[in-house]
């Protein structure tokens, strides 16, 4: 080639090796790294439920491993203690009352549970057919229909993952008191060596803020969970005061759906009363279930009393927020998310704003000095 | 001591750890092995290069340093900008324990002079660690107070001689 051709040959030849090494090693990097975050995918999918659980009995466990530490037990010992505690009482529990009939229940809801479909499907009818005389315009919308197809669809897999999730409840059994006890054992050791990464400047402020937005975050978690407990416990005591059956798993949807602010309360009463609807028929019994629902569980118990105690104004979110962190929630991780998904977002925004509170208050700049530096 | 037993017991290296050199800190001074071995677990070891800021005046401090090893000057600056060295605290001596009840802002500067290696003591952990282990953290908090009492009774007493030596002052006023 000639010289002025502005390349020789061989520059060309370098030029074209550098091209595709480059290009081929970026394929590489992209097929790898695609790969490798598949594989850290389906390594960690049945891990997420099993870690949020144990992270939430830690710290429900926490003041009660605390309390045993203070009796100059050492840690580890009293979260044994702690342990074998919690295992008695639930054995002695098991043993007065005598275990639930679970499997019977299911079984029989299986076969009741088309039954209390229809009658809702026929009272959503009459309340369509009431609809159409009073708006002819609403076009024949089938929204029986669809109800009965989607409530089947769900009922269908809820039966059908039943023997799967019996075994992952094992592996849940063996999972989470494992889990949780080394997140209570180790976790200050693990927090203090992440905390001890931050740079000398920052340090101080990063512990006063981990330490404020643990404090709130801990309170939070615990609060959330005992009023989902304490819901569902009376709830199942004011439904054995009737007829109806399933109290017991009418009371976990409840405990469940109470985590869930403003919708959960109100999606967790809808199968209770459906059921007393066509169970118990419009009588007496029926009223009283309502009661204990709305009156008692929720406008009496959850709103004078707990949440008052238990979970401070600074977790309230915005209504948008709860409907924008349901339905992600629900995408991300289906029914299991749209309840966890709340107190998610609450949890993060509880983050920023102790990270918000600390900057305004501890800013020495508005306190303690006058905008020119003096000392106020 | 004699070496030799001093090589069989390992005194020395008892000498060098951590545990020891809380005990010599006179906030520290009351703990018992137990209980340094419990502070040990506490405390943050920060290393510091030289000419490092550890905070700056109007910071809010959260908690108390000691010098494990290096030197950390204390100083002050005014408005023009000059600097005022205010100490040159040595291995031993501790700092900022003012902000470990309260938090206050810090009313010095404090800077290494070289590679220092510190020992922090922040209120947060305090304030945890009284929940689960009351007592040395009873004691530790009344050799706070030993410390601060002690500085405050020096400060008055100075006062009262500054007030001695200047009496036109006083009838000024």
């Amino acid at each position: 080639m000639n010289s002025h051709d502005g390349m020789s040959r061989a520059q060309v030849a370098v030029l074209y090796l550098v091209l595709t090494t480059a290009i081929a090693s970026g394929i590489a990097i992209y097929s790898s790294a695609s790969t490798v975050t598949a594989l850290f995918k389906t390594a960690t999918t049945g891990l997420f439920l099993p870690l949020l659980l144990s992270l939430i009995v830690s710290f429900l466990l926490d003041p009660v491993v605390q309390f045993f530490e203070s009796k100059k037990i050492n840690r580890t010992l009293s979260i044994f203690i702690v342990y074998l505690l919690l295992s008695s009482l639930i054995f002695i529990l098991l043993l007065i009352v005598g275990p639930p009939n679970w499997k019977g229940m299911i079984q029989a809801l299986k076969a009741d549970f088309p039954r209390y479909i229809g009658h809702a499907i026929e009272y959503l009818n009459g309340l369509l057919a009431v609809l159409h005389e009073h708006f002819p315009i609403v076009k024949n919308y089938d929204i029986a229909e669809r109800l009965r197809v989607a409530s089947q669809s769900i009922f269908g897999s809820i039966i059908k993952e039943t023997p799967r999730s019996a075994l992952r409840i094992g592996s849940l059994l063996l999972l989470v008191p494992l889990f949780s006890f080394f997140f209570l054992r180790d976790s200050r050791r693990i927090m203090r060596g992440v905390i001890s990464l931050t740079p000398n400047r920052y340090f101080e402020m990063v512990l006063d803020i981990y330490a404020h937005v643990s404090w709130q975050l801990s309170n939070f978690i615990r609060g959330r969970i005992l009023e989902a407990l304490i819901i569902g416990l009376v709830v199942w005591l004011g439904l054995s005061f009737t007829d109806i059956p399933y109290a017991p798993i009418l009371a976990i949807v409840a405990g469940a759906t109470n985590l869930v602010p403003y919708i959960g309360p109100i999606i967790g009463m809808i199968p209770g009363l459906v059921i007393a609807l066509v169970d118990l028929g419009m009588g007496g019994q029926f009223w009283w279930i309502l009661c204990v629902y709305l009156l008692i569980a929720q406008i009496i118990l959850d709103n004078f009393i707990l949440i008052p105690i238990l979970i401070s104004k600074v977790s309230n979110l915005h209504p948008l927020w709860v409907i924008l962190a349901i339905i992600m929630g629900g995408k991300l991780y289906g029914v299991m998310g749209m309840i966890i998904g709340v107190p998610i977002a609450s949890i993060i925004n509880i983050i920023i704003l102790e990270i918000r509170q600390y900057r305004r208050n501890f800013n020495p700049y508005n306190r303690y000095f006058t905008s020119r530096g003096q000392l106020r | 001591m004699n070496p030799f037993w001093d090589n069989i017991f390992h005194s020395g290296r008892y000498k060098q750890s951590l545990p020891y050199f809380l005990s010599t800190i006179p906030i520290f001074k009351k703990l018992d092995k137990r209980e340094l071995a419990f502070l040990e677990n506490i405390v943050h070891v920060r290393n510091y290069e030289t000419d490092e800021i550890i905070f700056s005046t109007g910071d809010i401090g959260s908690g108390m340093y000691a010098i494990r090893s290096g030197q950390v000057q204390i100083y002050s600056r005014d408005d023009q900008g000059n600097e005022t060295t205010q100490a040159l605290l040595e291995t031993g001596d501790f700092f900022g324990e003012v902000a470990l009840t309260a938090s206050r802002p810090r009313c010095a500067s404090a800077r290494t002079t070289e590679p220092t290696v510190l020992v922090g003591l922040f209120r947060s952990d305090v304030q945890e660690a009284i929940r689960r282990h009351p007592a040395p953290l009873a004691k530790i908090m009344f050799g706070l107070n030993r410390v601060i009492s002690d500085r405050l009774l020096q400060c008055s007493l100075q006062l009262e001689k500054l007030k001695a030596q200047s009496p036109e002052t006083q009838i000024n006023e």
